[in-house]
């Protein structure tokens, strides 16, 4: 390589950062552009009409499940830090589990559960009679317990995380001073944990309010809902704008509050003097007591789905309904994430390289712009990418392609968040001596960089290619016709209530998610 | 695309180690773009119309015929928005969908191309058709009301208006607002009564449902059979279909607004035009020859339970004879032109 081209690198990888940034986040300006140039009509329409439920039914919905993860997460990190009882660790670990459940697949076991005719009615007719009946899991109480179920591990990662960091002078001082056990509880754990908590919610809230999955089974209406109600019934598509631009909206504010309450609960530490709370043992009663606690919690989050489904796995295998079809769909799934996931870390190299190295404000803002993602629910970022796809490339429309854009637009910042911390933790000294006795920039990145940071970056892709098997309502609205995965398998099946066909594809799917969560915890989890 | 795409990419990552990530991504691009059918017999089908219930038919013609067919089904509006959106560049040869409105919003949007009228005459009749022919029905269907027979007793309801009557708060099942037959279905109400009524209508009929709001005509249907519900509103093949399914099941269908004076049960038709783009128009011609004659028409109206248009082809006997119920007077055609209207009466009052 001549002195010319490697005095020319670093600003073609500068420009190739800002290249991949700003396509990244095209959609999201391209939305918001979208919405704020619609008529006013429709604004007002749309204000008349649909906006004042879907934010009363997107907000209840989320500040129900707050309260209900607020409760189980805290009350279960809670037992499993501060309590010794026989099988804590498993506990510790199982409680995790419920991640491995996308929504839409705890939502249609619900729906046939608590359904008319189902098994939970069938108990409850025997205790309160055959004409009565058990709350419809299509509605505000089924939402909630079904995103609930599914969100709750996420505020006890860090209550859990956060109590471990407690240090159990200042209860002891409260002690002292004369608080009550319930006292102490309330005036200085929780104050304590508050950071914590609130990021747990922030989190579980950007959850509730980008989630797919479940509202759409159980008909439960909010934005994410409706944006897809549009864009299939309705052929012109400023409404469906307005409403993602509100959603948008909606998610930034969890997604900042999360940044900002982690970042604190981060360094609320304590001084030299830590001390961990030591465990106190439970006795035979107490122990009895919280098995059956935690048990049920994890029956019904993770363990009885997950046996209903292999039960009716094993049922299709016996029938023989299990087909060449079903392999088609593995296939589409896989090689649809592996080429989004390989692709995905392709252009976040540069991203993360240029804000890890040059820190310069213009590469850190690159970065930044790429989380774009986060904040463009399933739904949303379809519309956009659909509707930027038909104008400036129409003959890409209904292929692959267009779907393959969408994953790396929305499951780049998931891959980043692992990627970045590889790149952070090689030190740049390294590059330095390469570069110094002689090595051209290239030669440094590929004998150097690259297999220093190769474990973060198969990490990462690992992670985009399962999350991706995953996802649902982009695939839903961009696949080519015809062209099913695993995801929109389960979906469309269970929305026929054709519960049995869809437990394959569901199985297969959790099974999936099992290693993706290990990868996700072993970057945070501290043991006990 | 490609060969763009790889240069580009190549001289990106030069004698690093993504080489053969980026030929194996390619590949597997170049593999999955499907690529517009050339071949002369063959004939790219867009359907919104459910593969089960016409992918037999088009077995059938090809079997007879020799034309292979690519089959592509998904959702009726979808596809008039992809059939748009590709402009010239569109596979597609031919559009078959359950809804007039979206044959004629089609049509509108110069989509499809009209054809010779004379081919139609005695098989299908005018009312069925575009004026220019852009457009034929194939089969009938008729959107009706179907009640659990334990919980209602069927002389409370005579209209489709009575549905809007408090005393069935919580007990009506209906399809959500993106189904084209409850919007063909509003879109009749609205022509014949007007918007204010219809207004009022669509209030009492939302606060009646309340969540009881489908994605699926056949998921109202259940629900009625259940108990979960004591009264739908559907296309009545589906409450045939139950009923083929599991005789037994507690359900009845009734032809809404018979009455003297009433507006006639709303009907619909299912129907196919040939697309503007498309090179293969001497096949697609043959196909709806083959979709009109009879075979075809009793094939094509027999998988699924609806109304046959060829008169001379008779309906399935478990259905009431097509001559004992008077239809809606309201011309199919405008069922383009009143769809947009309708929307914005639909979403006015809120419907989901």
């Amino acid at each position: 390589m001549t002195a010319a081209a490697r005095q020319a690198f670093p600003a073609s990888l500068s420009l190739l950062g800002i290249t991949v940034a700003g396509l990244i986040f095209l959609p999201l300006a391209y939305i918001i552009s979208l919405a704020v140039s619609t008529q006013p009509a429709v604004w007002t329409r749309l204000w008349q009409t649909r906006i004042p439920e879907l934010l009363w039914n997107t907000a209840t919905l989320a500040g129900g499940v707050a309260i209900g993860t607020l409760i189980l997460g805290v009350s279960l990190a809670w037992l499993v830090v501060r309590l010794e009882f026989p099988g804590r660790r498993f506990w510790e670990w199982a409680l995790v589990l419920p991640l491995t459940m996308p929504t839409y697949v705890l939502a249609y076991v619900y729906s046939y559960a608590l359904g008319i005719g189902g098994p939970v009615e069938h108990i409850w007719q025997r205790v309160a009679g055959p004409q009565s009946h058990v709350f419809s899991p299509q509605s505000y109480a089924g939402a909630t317990l079904v995103m609930t179920l599914d969100t709750f591990p996420l505020v006890y990662l860090l209550a859990r995380a956060a109590l471990l960091n407690l240090n159990v002078s200042f209860e002891e001082v409260a002690r002292v001073c004369g608080l009550t056990r319930l006292g102490i509880i309330f005036r200085v754990t929780l104050p304590l944990l508050r950071p914590a908590l609130v990021a747990g919610l922030s989190l579980v809230m950007l959850y509730v309010v980008s989630d797919f999955g479940a509202v759409s089974l159980l008909r439960y209406q909010t934005f994410t809902y409706a944006v897809y109600q549009q864009m299939t019934g309705r052929y012109d598509h400023s409404a469906a704008a307005v409403l993602s631009l509100i959603l948008v909206v909606f998610a930034l504010i969890f997604l900042l509050a999360e940044r900002w309450f982690r970042r604190r609960s981060r360094f609320y530490q304590t001084t030299g003097r830590y001390r961990a709370a030591p465990r106190k043992p439970c006795g035979l009663l107490g122990s009895a007591a919280i098995t059956v606690y935690l048990g049920t919690i994890f029956g019904c989050a993770f363990l009885l789905p997950a046996l209903l489904l292999l039960k009716w796995t094993l049922a299709t295998i016996a029938q023989g309904t299990l087909d060449s079809r079903f392999w088609g769909f593995v296939w589409n799934s896989a090689m649809l994430s592996g080429v989004a996931a390989t692709a995905a870390i392709l252009l976040g190299t540069p991203l993360a390289y240029l804000a890890t190295r040059r820190s310069a404000r213009l590469n850190v803002l690159c970065l930044q712009a790429a989380y774009a993602g986060y904040v463009l629910p399933g739904p949303v970022g379809a519309l956009a990418i659909l509707l930027l796809f038909s104008q400036f490339a129409p003959f890409l429309y209904g292929t692959v392609v267009i779907l393959i854009v969408a994953y790396v637009v929305h499951f780049l910042p998931a891959g980043l968040q692992t990627m970045e911390p590889a790149l952070h933790q090689l030190t740049p000294t390294l590059e330095e001596a390469a570069r110094s006795l002689g090595a051209s920039a290239m030669e440094t990145i590929r004998r150097i960089t690259l297999p220093l940071v190769q474990g973060g970056f198969v990490a990462a892709w690992v992670l985009i290619f399962l999350q991706c098997m995953k996802e649902l309502p982009a695939t839903l609205l961009l696949r080519p016709v015809g062209f099913d995965t695993l995801a929109v398998r389960v979906w469309l099946e269970a929305s026929e209530e054709y519960f049995q066909l869809a437990a394959p594809p569901a199985f297969l799917i959790v099974l999936l998610s099992l290693p993706a969560l290990l990868l996700l915890l072993a970057r945070d989890w501290r043991s006990a | 695309m490609a060969t763009v795409q790889h240069t580009f990419l190549s001289s990106l990552v030069h004698r690093s180690w993504f080489p053969l990530a980026t030929a194996l991504m390619l590949s597997v691009i170049d593999v999955a773009i499907p690529m517009p059918a050339t071949a002369a017999d063959r004939l790219v089908v867009y359907s919104g119309r459910a593969e089960r219930l016409i992918k037999p038919v088009l077995d059938a013609f090809q079997a007879t015929s020799g034309v292979q067919i690519d089959l592509l089904s998904s959702g009726t509006t979808e596809l008039v928005n992809r059939l748009h959106a590709e402009g010239e560049r569109t596979p597609a040869d031919v559009f078959i969908t359950n809804d007039v409105g979206s044959l004629e919003h089609a049509r509108a949007l110069s989509l499809l191309q009209p054809l010779d009228g004379k081919m139609f005459d005695g098989k299908i009749p005018e009312t069925f058709r575009s004026p220019d022919n852009s457009w034929i029905g194939l089969s009938g269907r008729f959107w009706i009301v179907v009640y659990n027979t334990t919980l209602v007793n069927p002389a409370d309801i005579t209209s489709l208006f009575d549905l809007a009557d408090p005393r069935w708060r919580g007990k009506i099942a209906i399809p959500n607002a993106g189904s084209e037959y409850l919007q063909a279905g509003v879109s009749v109400i609205k022509a014949t009564h007007g918007d204010q009524r219809t207004q009022q209508f669509l209030e009492g009929l939302k606060a009646n449902a309340g969540t009881q709001v489908y994605g699926k005509s056949s998921q109202i249907v259940d629900a009625v059979a259940k108990g979960q519900a004591a009264i739908g509103v559907v296309n009545h093949y589906y409450v045939y279909r139950h009923l083929e399914s599991q005789p037994g099941a507690p359900i009845a269908a009734l032809m809404p607004d018979q009455q003297e004076g009433g507006m006639g049960a709303i009907v619909n038709a299912a129907g196919i035009g040939v697309v503007a783009r498309s090179r293969h128009t001497d096949l697609a011609r043959r196909l709806i020859e083959f979709l009109i004659s009879p075979q075809g028409q009793k094939m094509f109206a027999e998988l699924n339970k609806e109304y046959p248009l060829n008169p001379d082809v008779p309906a399935d006997p478990a259905l009431p004879p097509r001559h004992s119920f008077r239809t809606s007077t309201v011309q199919l055609v405008r069922l383009g032109e009143l769809r947009e209207p309708t929307m914005t009466l639909i979403e006015r009052v809120g419907l989901r």
